[in-house]
Order: C-alpha cells, then structure tokens, then sequence
C-alpha cells in the first residue's frame, strides 16, 4: 500500500511542521484515512476567534484521488453547504482538477484562505453568496454571530 | 516506450530479497526536488515523461493503472499535459543524487546502528548487517535469529533456559547479555550513597537513600533550596517559605474555585446574551406585525359603529394576519418570531373580547334590573287599584247584604206551607237572586 506511506509522511510533517493556524491529528488512531483538523479563524475575517473542526477523508487511492474535506463546526459561508455535512467546495479538490502530486498541506491552506476570502462564484450557498456580494455588512455579522455560537471553543 | 509496453514491465518491488526503499527511515532532510510527487520519497527507479517531469516507476505504474478515463488520454500527474510515452533514462545525476541519501539500517530495532547511504543500504542488508533477522536453522523451530547470534553448529539457539539467579526463562541467544547487564539480581551501587544495592531494589533505595540529594519541599513556591535528605530535616523546619505553604495552598484553591465560577458566569451571560438577541428579534418583529395590524383595525373602527367594536376587531384580525403573512415571504428563520408576534397579537384582541363581553353583560344585567324594578311599582300600583275597588264593592254589597238576610227571614216564614209547591212564588225567586249577589260578595272578601 504505497498510500499508507505517503499520507503517513505528510502527517508527520504536518504534525512537526504545522501550518499557520491549523493542526492535524488522527480521529482514530487506527485509521489514517480520516483526519481531524482544528482550523484558527484567520485574522481579518469575521471567523476571526473561532476554531473550527474539518474532517478530511482521504480515499484508498490517495493521492490518485482527492481526498474529501467537511467542516464538523457549523459556519456561516458560501463555500460550505449548511447542512450536518458541512461539504465544503474546492476547486482543485474536484476530480478533473485534482493533481496526485498536490499535498494535503496545501489543501489546508487552500481552505483557511478561503474563509478569509470565500468564492461566491463557486458557491454551494447561493443565499449566502448573494449575501456576501449585495450585502456585505449583514453577512459579517452573521458569519460573526454564528462564529461565537457555535465555534467559540472551550 | 509506450505506457503498454511500460505497463507491462515487471515492478519487481515486492520481491522477498529486495528492501522496501519507501519504508526506510530517512536521517536527513532531503531536497524536495529529489522527491516522487506522488509518494513523496526520494526516487526509486525513476522514470520521465515528455513533459520532463519524473516519477518512481511503480508510482507512475500505479498512477496509470487508477487513471480515470483510461490509458488513452493519460495525462501527466503533475502538469496534466497528455502523454503517451515514457522514457526510461533519467539523468544519471538524479539517480547518484538519490542514492546518496543516508538511511538507518531497516533492523535498527534489533540494534544495528549503521547509517549508509541509501544505494549501498540493499547490500549492506544482504551481506554485512549482523542484526538482519535469519530462519532458525532447525528445521523444527519456526523463530527468526539475528545472523551475529547464529551459532557455527547451527544449532537452534530458541531452547528456553532458566537463569540460575533470578529465575526467569530465558532463549539461549539472549543468555548472555541477560546474564551480564539484565537480571535483576545484580547488584549496583547507589551514585549518591555508594551503598551496594540489588538492581531491581535501586529504584526503592533511591527513595530512601538518605544521601541523595532532594530539593525542600517549598522548592515549588520558589525555595533554591537543594540538599541530602539527612539535612533537609532542618532546612525544612526553619524555611520560611514552607511555613507559608498552606497559606499559598489555600489562595491557590481559593483562585480555582474564583476561576471555576467565573467561567460559570461566562457561560451564564452567554446565555442571557443570546436570550436578549432573541428577544430582540422578535421584538423587531412583533412591532412590524403590529404596525400593520393596527392601520388596518383603526380603517374598521371608522366604518363600524362603536357599539360593536368587538365585533369589528374580531373581523379586521384574520384580513391583517392574511397580509402580513403576504409580507412574510421572507425567511423561514423569521418564521417563528413571526408566529411568536402574530400569537401576541392575537392573545391582544381575545383579551379585548372577553373585556368588551363582559361590559354588554354588565349592561344586560343593569337594563333588566332596571325593567324589573318599573314592572314592580307597576304591579303594586294594580294591587293598589284592585284592594280599592274591592273595599268599594264590599262597601256598595253591604246593605244589599243585609237587605237580603233579611228578606230571607221573611220568605222563610210565609213560604214554609207552600214550599212542596212545584212553582216559586216571586219571592222565592227574589231569595234565590241574594243568595247569588251574597256569594259573589264572598268571593269579593276572599280577593
């Protein structure tokens, strides 16, 4: 299985080496295809404060297939569907789009930037999207509101 | 080399013989540059594409085997740009570069401590390294030995033997080592002490050992001070900051259970915070319903008379609710403020209701009472009349009564021969008549 070793190695260097605002465990111990992410609301953004669990599920063919990323807190934007999944919307994680020597780091990266500045052009939101672009103010305090209520932390 | 053809080449990876390159520990950080996109560690036969980008050989092998829409429109896993043909020949460069990597030894669980650069590690596996895991040469015995502990007799070195010390079994290759560093019945000297002390027994000596060297026991409130048990007695007695000890017990406790209930007030407020942004909400909302429940009541009430107003509130509210809900297209989140306004507004007008009920009743009640005290002057007024007119009917039948009596006497004197008679005599008629007028006197008094 070279998968197992490939996503082991970038779980030790995402471990050892985190990127700003994001750390990476094992949901399971036993399992190495499912993540747990805890993700920092970036500054400048109205998730700013918050911290927000993401589950990345990585298939038995990673990295030929792109691995799955959902966010487990609830959160306030036009990339992520408002439903218990959480299914967030990325561009290169697509499978026409996905590229095997993409790293899983990058993924991350990709999605903490995202919340500082969504796409509504790729939305999966259309409600929010629209918010964003019309109505820039209410969907800050929104996206502030839900932040507090539900990714306050403890 | 068409993808077929390389396709079709033998991996040769999962031979028994040859190391897994993938799985050796790496001692240093290597160039990214030397790196397999795919599996991430350093080149093992690599092999290029047209576009010059290159690959470890089972990686790429792999990669086509996934491919989605097959092997036709395979296209580069790093750049995407389509291709149909791999190179084998890679520059002689990456190879070097790529071997030169220093691994540890894949039997360094068994103690082998050799680092070698990857391209000489297969080798070194094979030939030099004493910790590598052999068959045992017994043909009974299904355990692997380290080729240093194979004996020259090829002997199975797995027989269990009891050390003679400490009673514990031990495999014949590991006799030795057990006997002359592990078994707990040796003896060690105490490094604070120099008392000779069983080695399995250190661990308790050194608790006790009064030589060692131990802080005071304040050290965590900040006391430097380190020496032998023996003197820490009266180090101990005189540090001040030991006597102080409880006292910075208790404030630490105390600023637990301070900091326990602040987060307890945290959340409280939290809650109420909440609690206030709801009712906010809702407020806005109800005020929205409101403004426009009342313009339509007040157009009503013009139209309507206002003995009725009641009755006007109870029409005007389900067309006020069917136009807000009209207006309320908006969001389902609203919804339930909207309902929760709509239930206020509606428990307002029951409340009016029941007030303007209860006024008719009061009303109803004076009316009747007022009918009823009219009727009853009334009734005595007749009662009045008819006592009057009776005492003047008895007074006017009087002295007919009496004239009567006694007529009657008469008539009863005079009659009495003839009373067989079949005819009355016109007296006889005349008594009859009285006695008439007399009983209809009676029944006078009786009223």
């Amino acid at each position: 299985m070279g998968s197992q070793k490939r996503i082991a190695k970038e779980l030790t260097e995402l471990t050892e080496s985190p990127p700003e605002g994001i750390s990476v465990e094992l949901a399971n111990e036993s399992n190495l295809y499912e993540w747990k992410v805890l993700m920092d609301g970036p500054e400048g953004s109205p998730f700013h404060k918050g911290k927000f669990q993401l589950k990345l599920v990585l298939p038995t063919e990673y990295p030929f297939k792109p691995p799955t990323v959902s966010f487990v807190t609830k959160i306030y934007h036009p990339n992520v569907t408002n439903d218990d999944k959480g299914s967030m919307c990325l561009g290169m994680l697509k499978a026409d789009e996905w590229k095997p020597s993409s790293r899983l780091g990058a993924v991350l990266q990709f999605a903490r930037s995202l919340l500082e500045e969504p796409m509504p052009d790729d939305a999966v939101e259309a409600r929010i999207a629209e918010q964003y672009r019309d109505d820039r103010k209410r969907y800050e305090e929104i996206a502030r509101e839900w932040t507090r209520k539900y990714a306050a932390g403890s | 080399m068409k993808l077929d053809q390389f396709l079709a080449m033998d991996v040769g990876s999962d031979d028994d013989g040859f190391l897994d390159l993938r799985a050796l520990e790496y001692i240093s950080d290597y160039d990214d540059h030397l790196m397999c996109p795919i599996c991430h560690c350093p080149f093992i036969r690599p092999v290029r594409l047209e576009c010059d980008h290159v690959f470890c050989q089972t990686c790429l092998n792999s990669a086509i085997r996934s491919f989605a829409t097959g092997r036709d429109g395979f296209t580069c896993p790093t750049c995407r740009t389509p291709t149909r043909d791999v190179y084998l020949n890679v520059p002689r460069l990456l190879t070097n570069m790529c071997d030169e990597i220093p691994v540890r030894c894949p039997f360094s669980n068994e103690g082998c401590k050799e680092i070698i650069p990857r391209g000489h590690i297969q080798s070194h596996a094979d030939k030099y390294c004493g910790y590598k895991l052999m068959d045992c040469p017994s043909a009974s015995c299904d355990q692997r030995t380290r080729k240093k502990d194979l004996s020259p007799e090829d002997k199975c070195m797995h027989e269990l033997h009891k050390c003679l010390r400490c009673d514990e079994d031990i495999m014949e290759q590991d006799y030795e080592e057990h006997v002359q560093e592990l078994c707990p019945s040796l003896k060690t000297t105490c490094p604070d002490c120099q008392v000779t002390v069983f080695r399995k027994a250190l661990r308790e000596h050194i608790e006790a050992c009064p030589e060692a060297i131990h802080p005071c026991a304040a050290s965590k409130y900040g006391c430097p001070i380190k020496m032998k048990r023996a003197a820490l007695g009266t180090h101990e007695q005189s540090c001040p900051l030991i006597t102080i000890g409880p006292y910075f017990e208790a404030q630490n406790s105390r600023l637990d259970s301070m900091e326990l209930t602040v987060r307890h007030l945290q959340q409280r407020n939290e809650i109420f915070e909440d609690g206030l942004a709801s009712i906010r909400s809702t407020l806005v909302e109800s005020s929205r319903a409101f403004s426009a429940h009342h313009n339509n009541t007040a157009t009503n009430n013009t139209n309507d008379t206002p003995d009725a107003p009641s009755a006007s509130n109870s029409r005007s509210n389900p067309r006020s609710s069917s136009t807000t809900t009209d207006d309320s297209a908006a969001p389902l989140s609203n919804a339930t403020t909207y309902l929760l306004s709509l239930h206020e507004s509606l428990r307002e007008e029951v409340a009016q209701l029941s007030h303007a009920i209860t006024d008719l009743d009061a009303r109803a009640s004076m009316a009747i009472m007022n009918e009823c005290l009219r009727l009853k002057e009334d009734m005595a007024h007749t009662n009045a009349a008819v006592n009057s007119v009776r005492m003047q009917v008895q007074w006017l039948m009087n002295p007919r009564l009496h004239q009567g009596q006694r007529a009657a006497a008469a008539g009863a004197s005079t009659g009495g021969q003839n009373s067989g008679d079949g005819r009355a005599g016109s007296s006889a008629a005349g008594l009859l008549r009285s006695r008439r007028l007399s009983d209809t006197g009676r029944e006078g008094t009786k009223l």
